[in-house]
């Protein structure tokens, strides 16, 4: 019985020191290899230059203006990186991102940027930001993303997009975002928010940062509820 | 009356159980309260936010839950790391520690299980939730686990040397 619990004692020490290394070694590793991360402007060189001019507010750079809400002088920017097809963030930009936006970016306070980190595990996550983003270009980017975050089980099931799309838009409307996705103008555009992501590093899905006056950066990861949320942007905005 | 040896494999671990969780415990807290991952250093209220936000993403609790968790779990993890190592009413705070790493091991699981794309939050820095998480959590339980059995096993035995100094 005694050389038993001796036993059961040494491999659970044993199990925990070695997962507490391993842990330790790969959050070392995994910090050296952000480190590594080249700079903005030499991760940048291998895009081609996008269709629309992007903006730099406050030191965050390559802001597509459509893609963004909210008044630049604001105290706060938040960069959304989401994919269309992740559940987690249909539920950040449903309930949290849209009283963000009536609490804070309507009072000039929080300056929101969408960022497209299209994952390559999701079949027609890429294809929804394509649609999203020349919806974004013809002024109905809220609509759309609304109407695709909202449909998310339907068209990730069929692959319907389009149609998801064409259903909040008029014909007109759907002929220019047809346009602009089979041109292929924006692409460009959501390849820069995916290296800047990968740059940042994002490794999850919703993954949004923080970012205030001073420089200061704060990355907070996976859904996260409106009130809580409120706690950080009250101190931050006030 | 039953009595142990001074150095038996029992007190070995409550000893290395003391020492591991203790040190865990106060680098768990000062770390969630300093964030020295985060240059410059936010103010403790911003950190306890923060913190708030990572408790969050776990979706186990109501908000309101989260942002008090946030503003107590870390004074409450360096308070209990140091009475472990100080080592009074060690069955007490070893049981503590016990349920507090269970919750720590329910929440991380549970969390893996529902393939949560979260941080773990267990030392405030970015730190994806894995299976290597689940692992270290679940041998840190394990290891709390023997230690507070131990400590009440041991609890009934008088303590060779004490024993000693009384018949003398």
């Amino acid at each position: 019985m005694n050389r038993r619990f001796a036993l059961v004692s040494v491999a659970t020490l044993s199990l925990a020191s070695l997962a507490t290394l391993i842990s330790v070694a790969a959050a070392t590793a995994q910090k050296s290899a952000a480190k590594k991360a080249p700079p903005a402007a030499a991760r940048n060189s291998s895009v081609p230059a996008p269709a629309q001019t992007a903006i730099t507010v406050d030191g965050v750079a390559d802001i597509d203006p459509a893609k963004a809400f909210g008044s630049r002088n604001a105290p706060v920017i938040m960069e959304i990186f989401s994919d269309f097809q992740c559940p987690a963030c249909r539920q950040l930009f449903i309930t949290t991102t849209q009283r963000v936006m009536d609490n804070y970016v309507n009072n000039n306070k929080v300056f929101v940027v969408h960022r497209d980190f299209p994952l390559p595990m999701h079949a027609y996550s890429r294809v929804a930001a394509s649609y999203a983003r020349a919806a974004a270009h013809v002024g109905k980017g809220d609509a759309v993303e609304m109407a695709l975050f909202q449909n998310q089980e339907k068209w990730e099931m069929s692959g319907d997009v389009k149609g998801t799309v064409a259903a909040v838009l008029t014909p007109a409307e759907m002929k220019k975002v047809q346009a602009l996705v089979d041109g292929k103008t924006l692409e460009p555009l959501i390849d820069k928010d995916r290296q800047l992501a990968m740059a940042v590093p994002v490794n999850q899905t919703p993954t949004s940062i923080i970012h205030t006056r001073d420089g200061q950066s704060y990355p907070v990861v996976g859904y996260v509820s409106f009130d809580v949320l409120k706690t950080l942007l009250d101190q931050l905005t006030k | 009356m039953m009595q142990s040896a001074p150095f038996n494999y029992r007190r070995i671990i409550i000893w290395l159980g003391r020492l591991v969780l203790a040190v865990i415990f106060i680098y768990a807290g000062l770390a969630k309260m300093i964030r020295w991952d985060m240059h410059p250093r936010p103010p403790l209220g911003i950190a306890t936010s923060l913190f708030a936000l990572q408790i969050d993403s776990y979706q186990m609790l109501p908000p309101w839950a989260s942002i008090q968790v946030a503003r107590w779990l870390p004074w409450a993890e360096i308070a209990v790391g140091l009475l472990l190592l100080v080592g009074w009413q060690l069955r007490i705070w070893s049981t503590m520690v016990t349920l507090i790493i269970g919750g720590f091991f329910v929440a991380v699981l549970r969390a893996y299980a529902l393939h949560l794309d979260i941080n773990c939050g267990c030392f405030a820095k970015p730190e994806p939730l894995t299976g290597l998480t689940v692992l270290r959590d679940g041998a840190l339980f394990l290891l709390a686990v023997l230690m507070t059995v131990f400590a009440f096993q041991e609890a009934r035995k008088p303590h060779p040397w004490a024993a000693a100094e009384r018949s003398t």
